[in-house]
């Protein structure tokens, strides 16, 4: 139990109990504090997600679909906001574990403001501790590409960078293992050459990867490929390039022993990481064994500090940067980017959005997470980049077998891609279900509202319905269900009392005084 | 568009407006090359009509809405402003005499001398009733008549000003009514679109993105327009608020007859709105009919490949999509004969060197591709056509994408 919040009287941490959930966040609150007073962006946000199934997340500016989002990897701002409290449960992992020792609250007279005092250092301790979480487990597309994006390292080297981060200990392990010499390679690379000469795409492919599959590098296969598209007609510079890739994985022993240098580091950051999770399934904190490897981190660091030189890291480095952009040349072909090479030497401001977003897309998912988090992935895309986008995502789906949680306003977008959907309001979850079950049958008159005033195309001659009014000011919420004030059927007791979940279909859930079905335990 | 053999006057009538901006670079800041915005585009509006305008980010809708009310000045082209149907059927048969300048040629400079009499009779058409061609102070007088409504409604009001300053402004400039006269009209606009008349005492801050959307649709309506042009007025709202704002539009346009431009890349709002659709692809269009037969039966396949990649909010329905490769390519290069052949998945050998030209292909249904090369072959059969067509969406189907 991680939260010291007294007010959330909840009984022991509730394990995974259905293990078809590789998410699983429970009334989840999360508060800003700003002058005008305490905004509560999320007011207990409940909801699964289930192990490779894409869940949506639906709902009005506004209403906390993206704090959701940050909530989860904890990137919300601090301050202004703050999770007061809740569970996130991400694989057995306690993600808002020592949450309660963060910060302390005092309250201003009877201002309803408080004065929050923030302890940094348990702050920057818990932002480590989700260093082995972000990116490796749970990774995000954010909305904005061209704002994620740095603008002055090209897209190679920041892809590289992640891929270092998350897979670097297998990236080095094969570049030491590679084989330029065997005998294969020879007659590989006499075929690509033949291949080459024909011309056919098809074919060129196949021989490159058999050569880099020769030489124990798939990478070289990239790169074979791509010299062979550019050189079809001229095999004796075709000859001579393929020798001179070759010669990039003939590693000297300074080269090797750097890598095996920089292995060790990545190990031990591995070990670290380890630590991290333990101590947040653990619930209790491993200080002595996170000590012991940050110093040998640090020791290690320190013999070699040579290898912090410039000059000395561009030489020895340069076998595992090369490496690294083929790799990243082939991470980019799997988006579906026409000319990698180029892309992956040029800087974020020379990309069109739709790129940038596959470059994104592509990013995110070199680590191989379990869970993706997409927060409007394609609302800054014309609707022809946003199919591609879409089509690329299902085809991740199948393919890597991630999870997505997909955040959006646009509910065709969640009929299109998501197989169960959470609708939000103002800072709660106000119905969920399967996406097929929820379209067909809303239940929250806010979801059939909703739905009512999106025009379609397939129904144009639809009189288009409006919701009266607009999204609440979430510092002072209406009391009860904060529907009620738009709400073509509240009731007394709406203004009253906030509306439990209840189930009313196969895992179909609505918070709604209309429903009186089972009540959903929180 | 009101379908009833006789035909509402005409707005706007556009013929080949043309915007190139320069790109400047070299030594001295020389131009170098032109950016192509918009290349051609010719309709008309008519009083009391939607068209909608779409096309991807980037293919010169919003430089057309502009210069439609002059706050571009095209590099060629007009806008005739209420041609007499003489005047519109004159301009009809001249553009039909010119010959199909290519973009290369541009501006009409190389033009053979049989065509030298269309040409100046064009002229003085267009000195009288071309936007282009009117007097500054002319130019003043149409702007109440033209009106426009901005795409993103929180840095499109001042933030300094009441809302009352807002939307008294325009009749200030114009000089319309007393000040009495003035502040009672305020009242009436804010009660037109759905606001309170107490309203008028707040700041743009103040109020959400639906409801300052409807200011601003209120301070385009005060001068008593003819023609609005709406430049993606939904796009930053949300879908809730969408359907006040859209039907408030609809229900403007019924009471007070206004022609509407409606520019979005948002294809189901246009589909709700627009009478008559103008597809347009990297500042040339390439199908324009009216809604229903555009929605059900597109001709050209990029319009397909538009419509297909919409996702519809229905789990139930599987669609076969074409999905479209690569970008947009730049209007600084666009590519050769037919824009649209480097994506198009129908493509043939002639789409690259020929561009094809705008054909009347079913009635109302104009598209530009080499794949409908006939166009409405004859006049008698033109005429089966148009009883054929009769009640609109009893044209008998042949080609679906959907």
């Amino acid at each position: 139990m991680g939260t010291g919040d007294s007010t959330e009287p909840y009984s022991s941490p509730m394990a995974l109990s259905d293990d078809s959930a590789i998410l699983r966040v429970r009334e989840l609150r999360t508060y800003f504090y700003t002058y005008d007073g305490v905004v509560k962006a999320l007011d207990g946000v409940t909801f699964a997600v289930r192990r490779g199934q894409t869940t949506g997340l639906v709902g009005e500016t506004g209403c906390g679909k993206s704090v959701t989002a940050f909530s989860i990897t904890r990137l919300i701002a601090d301050p202004p906001g703050r999770i007061m409290s809740g569970e996130i449960m991400f694989r057995g992992a306690d993600i808002l574990w020592g949450l309660g020792d963060e910060a302390k609250y005092f309250p201003i007279g009877d201002t309803g403001r408080v004065k929050v005092k923030r302890k940094f250092r348990r702050i920057k301790a818990a932002n480590e501790r989700m260093s082995s979480v972000r990116g490796r487990a749970i990774s995000t597309i954010f909305q904005e590409p061209t704002q994620a994006m740095n603008p002055v390292f090209s897209i190679g080297d920041q892809l590289s960078e992640v891929l270092l981060l998350h897979r670097g200990i297998t990236i080095i392990d094969e570049l030491l293992a590679a084989s330029p010499d065997a005998p294969a390679v020879g007659r590989a690379g006499a075929d690509l050459i033949d291949a080459a000469r024909s011309g056919v795409r098809q074919e060129i492919q196949d021989a490159a990867r058999k050569f880099g599959a020769a030489a124990r590098t798939p990478s070289l296969g990239t790169q074979a490929f791509y010299i062979a598209r550019a050189t079809t007609s001229r095999p004796d510079q075709l000859r001579r390039e393929l020798g001179k890739s070759l010669n990039r994985v003939r590693l000297g022993g300074t080269v090797r022993r750097y890598l095996r240098y920089q292995r060790r580091l990545l190990e031990i950051q591995e070990k670290l990481n380890k630590v991290y999770l333990s101590e947040m399934t653990d619930r209790e904190s491993h200080a002595v064994a996170r000590l012991r490897l940050r110093r040998q981190a640090g020791q290690l660091r320190l013999t070699h500090l040579y290898y912090r030189v410039p000059f000395v890291r561009s030489r020895v480095g340069s076998a595992l940067s090369r490496e690294l952009f083929w790799r990243v040349v082939g991470l980019l072909e799997g988006v579906s980017i026409a000319n990698p090479v180029q892309i992956a030497r040029g800087y974020p401001h020379e990309l069109s959005g739709g790129m940038l977003q596959r470059v994104m897309i592509a990013m995110s998912l070199s680590s191989e997470p379990d869970l993706l988090i997409a927060d409007e992935p394609t609302t800054a895309l014309d609707v022809t980049i946003q199919a591609q986008i879409l089509e690329l995502m299902r085809d991740l789906k199948t393919r890597v077998g991630t999870a997505i949680l997909l955040i959006t306003h646009d509910l065709a977008v969640i009929a299109e891609v998501a197989d169960d959907v959470c609708v939000m309001y103002a800072g709660r979850i106000i119905e969920q279900g399967p996406v097929a079950e929820v379209f067909r049958r809303p239940l929250h008159p806010y979801s059939q509202g909703l739905l009512a005033s999106i025009p379609r195309l397939d129904q144009p001659s639809k009189e288009l319905k409006s919701i009266p009014g607009s999204v609440p000011n979430l510092i002072s919420p209406p009391t009860g269900c904060r529907f009620h004030p738009r709400c073509p059927y509240a009731m007394p007791i709406c203004k009253q009392e906030v509306p439990p979940m209840t189930t009313e279909g196969p895992q179909h859930t609505v918070a709604c005084y209309l429903y009186q079905g089972p009540v959903v335990p929180p | 568009m009101i379908s009833d053999g006789t035909e509402p006057p005409v707005v706007l009538s556009v013929r080949n407006l043309r915007k190139y901006f320069p790109i400047r670079g070299g030594f001295f800041g020389t131009r170098v090359g032109d950016v192509r915005a918009v290349d051609g585009v010719s309709f008309d509006i008519f009083e009391g009509e939607t068209i909608g305008l779409v096309g991807e980010s980037g293919c010169g809708k919003t430089t057309v809405g502009r210069m439609l009310l002059r706050l571009i000045e095209p590099t060629s082209g007009h806008a005739y402003y209420r041609p007499t149907p003489e005047v519109q059927s004159r301009l009809n048969s001249l553009y039909g005499q010119l010959p199909r300048t290519t973009s290369e040629e541009g501006n009409g400079k190389a033009i053979s001398p049989a065509s030298q009499k269309t040409v100046e009779e064009l002229d003085q058409l267009a000195a009288e009733y071309s936007l282009y061609r009117k007097s500054p102070r002319a130019m003043r007088k149409l702007r109440g008549k033209l009106q426009i409504v901005f795409q993103d409604p929180f840095s499109s009001l001042s933030p300094r000003m009441l809302i009352k300053d807002i939307l008294s402004e325009p009749l200030e400039v114009h000089h319309a009514g007393s000040r009495a006269q003035r502040a009672a009209r305020v009242t009436e606009l804010l009660k037109d679109v759905g606001l309170n008349p107490e309203h008028e005492w707040r700041f743009p801050h103040e109020f959400s993105g639906g409801q300052r959307q409807r200011i601003g649709i209120a301070r385009a309506l005060a001068l008593r327009p003819e023609f609005i042009v709406l430049d993606e007025p939904t796009s930053a709202l949300d879908v809730s608020v969408q359907a006040q704002v859209l039907n408030i539009l609809k229900r403007l346009q019924a009471d007070q007859r206004l022609a509407y431009l409606f520019i979005s890349h948002h294809l189901s709002v246009v589909r709700a709105m627009a009478h008559r659709v103008v597809v347009m692809y990297l500042g040339v269009v390439v199908e324009m009919a009216e809604t229903d037969p555009l929605f059900t039966q597109p001709l050209h396949p990029y319009t397909q490949a538009l419509l297909s990649a919409i996702p519809i909010p229905d789990p139930d329905l599987k669609r076969e999509r074409v999905v479209l490769q690569g970008d947009v390519p730049s209007p600084a290069a666009p590519p050769s004969g037919c824009r649209f052949h480097t994506r198009c998945p129908a493509v043939m050998p002639v789409c690259s060197q020929v561009d094809p030209p705008m054909l009347e292909v079913r009635h109302r249904h104009w598209v530009a591709c080499h794949l409908y090369p006939e166009g409405i072959r004859t006049a008698s059969e033109r005429g089966v056509a148009e009883a054929a067509s009769g009640p609109r969406s009893e044209a008998p189907l042949t080609a679906s994408a959907t």
